[in-house]
């Protein structure tokens, strides 16, 4: 019978198994940070192994394998003892058995389940110590010791209920190492240490998963700098963004003042909402549902200011083409009288020109030329001049992208972001506070974004994120 | 790096022509490029450069660049020959005044540089005045008046305020240089066909001396090596030159020929500040512009982001898409008793103990000769054995949170062949006290409607047990 384990060294593989609605889903869920894994209520949803493994750049680190629960876990039992075998040979039964009942309908869950096993795959049993422990549970261990394979429970907790002392005493028959994880709470530290757990099963893979919990960490750690230079993106756009509507009546309309200040506000939410989802995406939660208020400006005093065009110029651009002009055209008059005027043909014209530019940009921008006016009168909105706002859009990102980091890939309940007082508190110190402010006036004054300054306030979000969510 | 390559990344970033994996796998083999983000963005954009539509908004931009810098060069080219042949020009009855050429090529460069260079300070900010005071500025904006298509497309195409400041002031230095140039040319033109009186008048009271003087500290670029570049005080002192009385003074008629000696002091004053000192800032310009677009690229919206998808490696924890997920649509089942008989012929129990099972029928009220252990850690045997000694109505007890798997439901197929009925009922645990959860209940009827066995009937109501329990 031939040995997959006794092949060339592979990376370590880990299956997760279990009795049908225990929470293996949930787990594989919470430790390949997937949330897409469909989890359910209702048990058997699970028929088909699924593997997770860890790429980095597209070489597998370690694979992890949701799989089926036992459906005839005593029937399985039941072949494997009918065969007397010695310590050595029960794995070969095992195979056997998935080899036989490769296409037996009746034990396609226990088929699946055993074949990552037999290739090589350490066990992760998972038990719900929520519920009392059953001596059901029995056959399914046995099956488990048959195959020979490095194993560890995982105690879970669907409910509140505990009963995972007399689940210990049970499951330490069967496993030398008893763990519990809540992947409904779990957090990195918690998933690094069951990880670590998961390399003690086996001597070789100490060192590939040492390197996978490295990785992790870097991982991690891009996922924070992502998510702060989204942030940072997003505060710098809505703060310095301009929203112009144009119109063509002598003054602009309540009707358009008030499309302007809905356009401004829309533009301005649907960046909060782009980098929301690109956050959640970050993070792996590509399917959350979510409930949360949107974005108000209460408070905030918006107005759109009126003005205009000509040439493309505006009033000051004008004003200055018009003094230039002016003292171009004075210039050329000195010259003329080879400079017995003194250049004051120069200052005059500058003068002229500028105070022409300056009184006349109205009518100028009414002359009609075939049929269109040569200046455009818009209303204009923005940069967001209020102080608080960026405070505003700060917090709710950050509580945002807190809950997105903190919450468990195994969670499908729709996700409610609505932000706590205690967090509107504390989410910011006074000097965080005025070191933002710095940069929050650059964004405000126009002025062009400096990688620099850019960098540097990446930073400090980045700081101000992993304190809110390390603690 | 240049303009275009600047054009072409803003263009490509819209397109996002490459997938996570490709920008990592472009990393991976650019080995020589890691930590050198500018040259990665280059070869990047030199990779991707095929997919862009044609004609390439970059070739477009450059050309419009190049045109409208051509146009304004060439004009200012020539407005500094004809303001050079303006200032220089001389009847014969009135020498030429150097002052005014001075003005323009020695003040009016180093005013223009002050405000370039306080330009170049503040050509972060988005609305720089001095920046628009540039004839490059305001020329540029009535050419995009002009109608067109490439016109539409370079209006569209936004660029930083950083860079488009940066490209003004260099543009800027360019239109001055060749404005010198032509004044140059026009005072060489002007002394080789011409032969010009220079003098100098001022309505100040400057004396010779303290002109002299002036002049020497100007000409301290060159005149160690072009000693007969500078005036010399006889030379200052014999071209003075006062209006009153509407004629030249005897001595410079005496000295005219002497006179003409002033072109190459102000030959040299074009050459070092006007043109000189421009080049000097044209070359300092465009270290500005390139600089600027080096900030201007990695301020990018996107640019960041491809960088990191180059350099850092890619993990990713999740399976393949297809999920394998079986959701069944029973939604419930037909056969349901609400109230329990007062006997039965036999009450089973799937993995409970046979004493558990006395103690739940007791607390249920059931009466029955028999009760049997089935499932847990019985053998299939064992199993068999029951069934064979079942008749007639059996209550089978089960765990409602365990919800039955294919075994349960295998057993409940066989004893269906032996026994008339089979009341499925699940109990709840003893923590609450015995509470069925609705959801448990929910899943023991969909199990059940998969065997659609008229047999086999469920007690699906909330089942309440006032004391023991499993």
């Amino acid at each position: 019978m031939p040995n997959h384990r006794q092949n060339t060294f592979m990376h370590p593989k880990f299956a997760v198994v279990g009795h049908p609605n225990k929470g293996k889903s949930s787990i594989v869920a919470a430790l390949a940070l997937d949330d897409s894994v469909h989890i359910s209520n209702t048990s058997g949803t699970t028929t088909k192994k699924r593997s997770f493994p860890l790429r980095v750049d597209g070489k597998v680190l370690y694979e992890l394998f949701d799989t089926p629960g036992f459906q005839r876990a005593r029937r399985v039992l039941a072949w494997l003892e009918k065969h007397d075998v010695s310590a050595d040979k029960k794995h070969e039964v095992v195979q056997a058995f998935i080899n036989e009942h490769k296409e037996d309908a009746r034990f396609n869950d226990e088929v699946e389940l055993l074949e990552p096993i037999m290739d090589g795959a350490g066990i992760i049993y998972v038990v719900d110590a929520s519920k009392p422990y059953g001596e059901e549970y029995e056959a399914e261990m046995e099956i488990l010791r048959w195959t020979g394979q490095p194993s560890m429970a995982l105690i879970n907790h669907i409910d509140d209920t505990d009963y995972s002392a007399e689940w210990k005493r049970a499951l330490g028959h069967y496993f030398k190492m008893v763990r519990t994880f809540n992947p409904m709470q779990t957090n990195f530290e918690q998933h690094m240490s069951i990880l670590e757990s998961m390399a003690q099963l086996k001597e070789e893979w100490i060192a590939p998963i040492k390197v996978s919990i490295k990785l992790f960490t870097q991982y991690q750690e891009q996922m924070f700098e992502s998510s702060a230079s989204l942030v940072a993106r997003l505060v710098y756009e809505s703060v310095s963004t301009v929203e112009k509507l144009y119109f063509y009546t002598q003054e602009a309309s309540e009707e358009e003042k008030g499309k302007i200040e809905r356009n401004y506000k829309d533009r301005l939410r649907d960046f909060e909402i782009s980098t929301q989802k690109s956050i959640e995406e970050i993070w792996n939660h590509d399917h959350l549902q979510k409930e949360e208020k949107v974005l108000t400006f209460e408070g905030m005093d918006l107005f759109s200011e009126e003005t205009a065009s000509v040439f493309g110029l505006t009033r000051k651009e004008l004003l200055i083409t018009g003094v230039t002009s002016g003292a171009v055209t004075g210039a050329g008059i000195d010259l003329l009288f080879a400079g017995h005027t003194l250049l004051l043909g120069g200052a005059i014209g500058a003068l002229v020109g500028g105070t022409g530019a300056y009184f006349g940009f109205n009518e100028l921008s009414e002359v009609k030329v075939l049929g269109q006016t040569m200046g455009r009168r818009y209303l204009e909105m923005g940069p967001m001049e209020n102080r608080n706002f960026p405070y505003i859009l700060l917090g709710r990102a950050m509580y945002h992208t807190m809950k997105v980091a903190q919450t468990s890939h195994a969670k499908r309940e729709v996700f409610d972001i609505e932000m706590d007082q205690t967090f509107k508190e504390k989410w910011l110190d006074v000097t965080s506070r005025k070191s933002l402010e710095k940069y929050h006036k650059k964004f405000r004054s126009g002025k062009a974004l400096d990688a620099v300054d850019l960098k540097a306030y990446e930073a400090l979000l980045n700081h101000i994120l992993r304190h809110l969510i390390d603690g | 790096m240049n303009l275009k390559s600047y054009v072409d990344l803003v263009a490509l970033l819209e397109v996002n022509p490459s997938s996570r994996e490709e920008n990592r796998a472009f990393g991976l083999t650019q080995v020589l490029l890691k930590n050198r983000p500018m040259a990665q963005i280059s070869a990047w954009i030199d990779l991707y450069h095929n997919t862009l539509k044609r004609p390439l908004l970059s070739e477009t931009f450059s050309s419009y660049l190049y045109n409208t810098t051509l146009t304004l060069v060439l004009m200012a080219f020539v407005l500094g020959f004809l303001s050079g042949l303006g200032l220089l020009s001389y009847n014969g009855a009135e020498p030429v005044n150097v002052i005014y050429f001075m003005v323009m090529v020695i003040v009016l460069p180093l005013a223009t540089m002050l405000l370039t260079g306080i330009s170049m300070l503040r050509a972060k900010s988005a609305q720089s005045i001095l920046v628009h005071l540039s004839p490059a500025f305001w020329m540029e904006k009535m050419l995009s008046l002009l109608p067109g298509k490439i016109q539409e497309n370079i209006t569209a195409f936004k660029i930083s305020p950083l860079l488009s400041n940066w490209l003004i002031i260099k543009r800027s230095q360019m239109i001055a240089l060749f404005f010198s140039v032509g004044l140059l040319l026009a005072l060489l033109a002007m002394v080789v066909t011409k032969d010009i009186a220079f003098a100098w008048s001022t309505t100040l009271h400057i004396t010779p001396e303290v002109f002299h003087g002036f002049l020497t500290t100007v000409a301290f670029p060159w005149r160690d090596f072009a000693p007969s570049a500078v005036p010399s005080m006889e030379l200052i002192e014999q071209s003075q030159y006062f209006r009153l009385g509407d004629t030249l003074s005897k001595e410079m008629i005496t000295h005219a020929s002497q006179l003409g000696e002033w072109w190459k002091f102000l030959a040299f004053s074009t050459i070092f500040y006007a043109i000189f000192l421009r080049v000097t800032m044209f070359f300092i310009s465009s270290f500005g512009l390139n600089r600027a677009l080096m900030q201007s690229f990695l301020t990018l919206e996107g640019s960041m982001r491809l960088l990191k998808e180059i350099n850092e490696p890619m993990i990713s924890t999740h399976a393949k898409p297809t999920n394998a997920a079986f959701v069944s649509d029973d939604m419930g089942y037909g056969q349901i008793v609400n109230t329990l008989d007062a006997s039965y012929d036999s009450v089973q129990g799937w993995a409970i103990t046979k004493d558990e099972i006395l103690v739940l029928s007791d607390t249920i009220e059931v009466i029955t000769p028999k009760h049997f252990k089935v499932g847990g850690t019985n053998s299939l045997d064992e199993d068999d054995e029951v069934i064979s000694k079942s008749d007639g109505e059996v209550l089978l007890l089960g765990k409602s949170w365990e919800h039955p798997a294919n075994e349960f439901l295998d057993y409940v197929i066989d004893l269906s062949r032996k026994v008339d009925k089979i009341i499925i009922m699940p109990i709840g645990g003893s923590e609450n006290p015995y509470d069925i959860k609705a959801e448990d209940l929910d899943e023991w009827a969909k199990k059940m409607a998969s065997i659609q066995n008229e047999k086999v009937w469920l007690k699906l109501s909330t089942t309440k047990l006032q004391s023991g329990g499993v």
